[in-house]
C-alpha cells in the first residue's frame, strides 16, 4: 500500500486526497442535514458550482503564472448587469451573441489587469485590489441604485436555469451545468496537452528562464489575466440567468471563493504547478460546503466566509507541508 | 581511518540514510577533531550534502549514531546543531542585504538585551573580523558586498556563536583566484583557533594546499580518510571515480575548423564592457578567460539578446544582425547554457521532458497547438542516454535531480534548438570530475560536428583543454586574443590580472 502512494505522482495523491475529503464532507452532511441526498440538493450544488467553476479556472490559470486576480467578483456583476442591461433594451438578440458579448466584456476587464501587471509592472495583487473596487464602482455608478429583474428578461433567459439536457433519475443536467462542464473540459485538456499551456507552467514555475528560452512570458500573463476576465464573463451571464435579479452587488465575495477553490484544488498559490482536475475539485468541495453550511441549522450563515479562509489557509499550509517532506526526500543529493 | 591524537569533535558511527529506495548514505563514518582541515571530496550524488545535512540536523539517520565529543547526542534541527557548534556555510551565503554586516554576524544572538548597544555591536563585530585576519567594514550593508565578503560575514556569524565544527560546502565555486586565497587563509586562521573545519570541494589543488586529511565518498559509501601526505592527485580522482581518469590533455595545436559563422566588432554596452572584436569560425571553441567579474558573461548575455549591446556590429555569416531579444538570438541558431542553473536555466517544477523541450517547443507542435507527447517523450530519453542523465525517467521533476545531472537537461533543452553557435557559461561550475569530462567530451563532440563554441570559463585547466583560441578580458575590457598554441596558464593570467602589461600589448 505504502509502495503504491510512494509511486503515485504528487499531484495525483492531491487530487485522491481531494476527492476523499469530498466524500467525507458529503457524508458529514448527510448526517446533519436530513434529505441531503435529494436531487434538489444535487441540483442546487451543481448549478451553483456552475457559476464559480468558470472563475475558478480562470483564477487558476492567473494563479499559475504567479499572479492573483482579486477583480473577477467585480466583472462578474459587471457583465450580469450590464447584459441584463442590454437585453432589456434589445430583447432580440441571439442567445449565443449574449454569450459572445458576456466574454468580451469580461476579457476587456481581464485585458486592463493584464496590460498593467504584464506590461506596466505593477504587482498583481495591487492592480487586481483596485480594478476589483474601480469595476464596482463603475458599475454602482452605471446603474444609478436600479435592480435589473426577470420582468426586463427575455424569456429563453428567465427560462434558461429549468432548460435540461438529459436527466438521470430525478437529478437533471441542467444546461448551465453542462456548459461549465464543457469548459472545464475544454481547459484541462488545452493545460495538459497545448503548447501555449507549456509556457504558462514554464513563466510560473521559473519566469527568467522562460525568457531565456525564448517565451514571451508578458504575453502569456497578459493572456492569462483575459482569460481569467472573459471567464468571469461567462460566469457573469450564468450568475444572469441563475437569478434573473441582480443588483450593484453581484459576484460580491468570488474572489475569495475562487482562490479558495484554486488553493483547495492544489494550485501552487507560487505558481508552475496545477491541474484543472484539482481545481474543478476544488470549487465543487469549496461550494458543497457553502451550500450545505446554509442547510445546516446548527451554524449560523455568517460563519461560511469564515470557513473558506479557514479552508484556504488549510489548504496552502497542507501543501507547505506536503512540498517541504518531498523537498526532505529529494534534497540535493550531493 | 587515520589516527588522530586529539579525541574527535564531531564523530559519526555507521550512519544509513536512504530516501525513498535509494541509499543516500550507507555505513558511513567520520571523525572530525579540533583544529584540523578535513576534506571531503566525491562526485556529484556521493552523498556530501546528505551528510551535511545529517551534521546539522536537517536530516535524522536511519541508523547509526552521531558522537559529540564522545558522547552519544541527537541533532534534531540546526538550532541543535548550533548548541553544539556545529555550523554550515554554503556556495550562496545567507545575508540579510538591508542590515549591516555587523548585524548580520550577531542576528543569531538572543542575549543582546532589550537595547542595542551599537557600539558594542560593531566592537565585537570588529573583533571578529580581525581574528579571520581579513579587513571588512563592518557598518556597511550587506546588499553591497561580494559573495567572498558575504562568506566572510558568515563565518564571523558562526565564530561569534563559539563554532567548533564549521563545515564549508563548496566555498570557492564562484570565487576569484584572489578571493579563493583570502578564504584559505581564513580556514587557516579557523584550523589555528582549534576550529574543526570540514571542507568540501571539487577543487583538488586547494585541498592539497590546506586539509590535513581528506575523506572520499562515492556512492554513498566511505572510501578512505587518509592524511593527505599520502596521497596524490591521481589517486584521489581514482578514489572518487572508481576508476582511473583520462588527465585533461592541454591541447598543443588548434583544431581543423570550418568558413568563419561569426564576427564580432567592437561591440560595447555602456559602463558594462567596450569594444570586445573577435571571429569565430564554425567547429571552432573560443575560450573566454579572465576573473569572475569581468565582465565575460556579459558578452555572452549581449549575444544572446538578454542584455543587448549598445554599440559595436554582429555579423553572421558575414551578414550584419541586430540581437535584442533571445527570441532573435535563437531564430539565428545561437543557444545559451547559462552558469545559473536555477535562475536562467531551469522551471525546476517541472518534469525533465518538458524541460528539454522549452526552447524547441515549435518542433513539438501538432494540429491545433497540441504537443506531440511521444515525439518529446522520445526526444528526452534520447538525452537522457546520451549525456547519461541519471534518472529512473523523464517525467522526474528537474528540482529533484543533483546538480550534475540538472546541467545535463540544461545541455538537453539547447542542443536540441540544434544551435550552430553555442555559448557556454561556466559549463562545470560545481560539477565533479567525472561530469566534468563528460561535459567536455560533448563539447568537443559539438565542435567536431561544427557547431561554433564560446565558453566562458574561470578554470583555467578547462580552458587550456577545450580552447582553440582564448580571448582574455579584465574589467570590461579585452585584453588579447591568441591561438592556444601561444597560450599558457600563466599568460592568461598575467592579462587577466593586469600584472602583465607587456604581454597584453601582444
Amino acid at each position: 500500500m505504502i509502495q503504491f502512494f510512494r509511486r503515485l505522482h504528487p499531484q495525483s495523491l492531491r487530487i485522491l486526497a481531494l476527492a476523499i475529503v469530498l466524500l467525507l464532507t458529503v457524508l458529514f452532511f448527510a448526517s446533519q442535514i436530513d434529505g441531503y441526498f435529494s436531487p434538489r440538493m444535487l441540483n442546487r450544488i451543481a448549478t451553483s458550482v456552475a457559476v464559480i467553476l468558470p472563475i475558478a479556472i480562470g483564477q487558476a490559470m492567473v494563479v499559475m503564472t504567479r499572479n492573483i486576480d482579486l477583480s473577477v467578483g467585480s466583472v462578474v456583476g459587471i457583465a450580469a448587469y450590464l447584459i441584463g442591461d442590454y437585453l432589456g433594451t434589445h430583447p432580440d438578440v441571439h442567445p449565443v451573441m449574449v454569450v459572445v458579448i458576456a466574454l468580451a466584456l469580461g476579457a476587456f476587464c481581464g485585458a486592463i489587469n493584464g496590460a498593467l501587471v504584464a506590461y506596466g509592472r505593477v504587482p498583481s495583487i495591487i492592480v487586481t485590489l483596485g480594478t476589483l473596487a474601480l469595476f464596482r464602482t463603475y458599475l454602482v455608478e452605471y446603474s444609478g441604485a436600479r435592480s435589473i429583474t426577470t420582468a426586463g428578461l427575455p424569456q429563453w433567459l428567465v427560462d434558461l436555469p429549468q432548460a435540461t439536457v438529459f436527466s438521470i433519475g430525478n437529478f437533471d443536467m441542467r444546461l448551465t451545468v453542462a456548459m461549465s462542464l464543457v469548459a472545464a473540459i475544454i481547459f484541462w485538456v488545452a493545460l495538459s496537452r497545448l503548447r501555449v499551456a507549456r509556457k504558462l507552467y514554464a513563466v510560473g514555475s521559473n519566469p527568467d528562464a522562460a525568457v531565456v528560452a525564448g517565451i514571451n512570458s508578458s504575453l502569456v500573463v497578459f493572456m492569462s489575466f483575459v482569460l481569467s476576465g472573459m471567464l468571469a464573463g461567462l460566469a457573469g451571464f450564468m450568475f444572469l440567468a441563475k437569478f434573473g435579479n441582480i443588483t450593484v452587488v453581484a459576484g460580491l465575495g468570488f474572489e475569495l471563493k475562487s482562490v479558495a477553490a484554486v488553493v483547495v484544488g492544489g494550485v501552487n498559490i507560487f505558481g508552475g504547478s496545477g491541474s484543472i482536475l484539482g481545481v474543478v475539485l476544488g470549487t465543487v468541495l469549496v461550494d458543497t460546503i457553502d451550500n450545505s453550511l446554509t442547510r445546516w441549522a446548527i451554524v449560523s450563515e455568517f460563519w461560511r466566509e469564515a470557513l473558506l479562509g479557514m479552508l484556504i489557509m488549510i489548504a496552502v499550509a497542507t501543501d507547505t507541508f506536503m512540498t517541504r517532506s518531498f523537498g526532505r526526500m529529494k534534497g540535493k543529493s550531493e | 581511518m587515520g589516527s588522530p591524537l586529539v579525541a574527535p569533535v564531531l564523530e559519526l558511527r555507521n550512519v544509513s540514510k536512504s530516501f525513498a529506495m535509494t541509499a543516500a548514505l550507507s555505513d558511513m563514518s567520520l571523525a572530525v577533531v579540533p583544529g584540523e582541515i578535513h576534506a571531503v571530496v566525491g562526485e556529484n550524488g556521493a552523498g556530501k550534502s546528505t551528510l551535511i545535512k545529517i551534521m546539522t540536523g536537517v536530516y535524522q539517520p536511519d541508523s547509526g549514531e552521531i558522537l559529540n565529543e564522545g558522547k552519544a547526542v541527537t541533532i534534531r534541527n540546526t538550532h541543535g546543531a548550533q548548541a553544539l557548534g556545529i555550523a554550515a556555510m554554503y556556495q550562496e551565503p545567507m545575508v540579510f542585504p538591508d542590515l549591516d554586516v555587523a548585524e548580520n554576524i550577531f542576528i543569531s544572538h538572543r542575549n543582546l538585551g532589550t537595547f542595542m548597544n551599537w557600539g558594542k555591536l560593531y566592537q565585537s563585530s570588529d573583533e571578529l573580523i580581525s581574528r579571520l585576519g581579513v579587513s571588512l567594514d563592518v557598518r556597511r550593508a550587506a546588499s553591497g558586498l561580494t559573495l567572498a565578503e558575504q562568506q566572510t560575514v558568515e563565518i564571523a556569524r558562526a565564530l561569534s556563536l563559539n563554532v567548533k565544527v564549521l563545515i564549508m560546502d563548496e566555498p570557492t565555486a564562484s570565487l576569484s583566484a584572489h578571493e579563493v586565497e583570502r578564504l584559505l587563509n581564513i580556514g587557516k586562521a579557523l584550523k589555528a583557533r582549534g576550529v574543526a573545519v570540514l571542507y568540501i570541494s571539487h577543487r583538488l589543488d586547494e585541498i592539497f594546499r590546506i586539509a590535513d586529511r581528506v575523506t572520499v565518498l562515492r556512492d554513498g559509501k566511505h572510501i578512505s580518510t587518509k592524511p593527505i601526505a599520502e596521497v596524490n592527485h591521481d589517486g584521489l580522482v581514482k578514489d572518487m571515480v572508481g576508476r582511473a581518469l583520462d588527465k585533461f590533455a592541454t591541447k598543443t595545436k588548434a583544431n581543423e575548423h570550418g568558413p568563419l559563422l561569426l564576427s564580432v566588432k567592437n561591440l560595447s554596452l555602456d559602463g558594462v564592457f567596450r569594444n570586445v572584436t573577435f571571429e569565430l569560425h564554425k567547429g571552432e571553441v573560443l575560450c573566454f578567460g579572465g576573473l569572475v567579474g569581468s565582465r565575460r558573461t556579459d558578452v555572452g548575455l549581449a549575444l544572446f539578446g538578454i542584455s543587448p549591446s549598445t554599440g559595436g556590429s554582429i555579423a553572421l555569416d558575414g551578414r550584419q544582425v541586430v540581437i535584442s531579444t533571445p527570441q532573435q538570438a535563437m531564430d539565428y541558431g545561437i543557444a545559451y547554457v547559462s552558469e545559473d542553473r536555477r535562475k536562467l536555466g531551469l522551471a525546476m517544477t517541472m518534469p525533465i521532458y518538458a524541460n528539454a523541450s522549452l526552447a524547441s517547443l515549435k518542433k513539438f507542435l501538432r494540429r491545433f497547438g497540441f504537443i506531440d507527447r511521444a515525439a518529446e517523450n522520445a526526444m528526452a530519453e534520447q538525452y537522457r542516454e546520451r549525456l547519461s542523465i541519471r534518472s529512473p525517467d523523464v517525467k522526474i521533476e528537474v528540482g529533484k535531480l543533483s546538480g550534475g545531472n540538472q546541467q545535463k537537461v540544461m545541455l538537453a533543452k539547447w542542443l536540441e534548438t540544434k544551435p550552430r553557435l553555442l555559448i557556454f557559461d561556466e559549463p562545470t561550475r560545481g560539477v565533479d570530475v567525472g561530469a566534468k569530462a563528460e561535459v567536455h567530451n560533448i563539447i568537443r563532440e559539438l565542435a567536431k560536428q561544427g557547431v561554433a563554441i564560446l565558453v566562458i570559463s574561470s578554470d583555467l585547466p578547462e580552458v587550456m583543454a577545450l580552447a582553440d583560441r582564448v580571448l582574455v578580458m579584465r574589467e570590461g575590457q579585452q585584453m588579447g586574443i591568441f591561438d592556444i598554441s601561444d597560450c599558457s596558464q600563466e599568460r592568461v593570467i598575467a592579462l587577466a590580472t593586469g600584472q602583465d602589461q607587456v604581454a597584453s600589448a601582444a
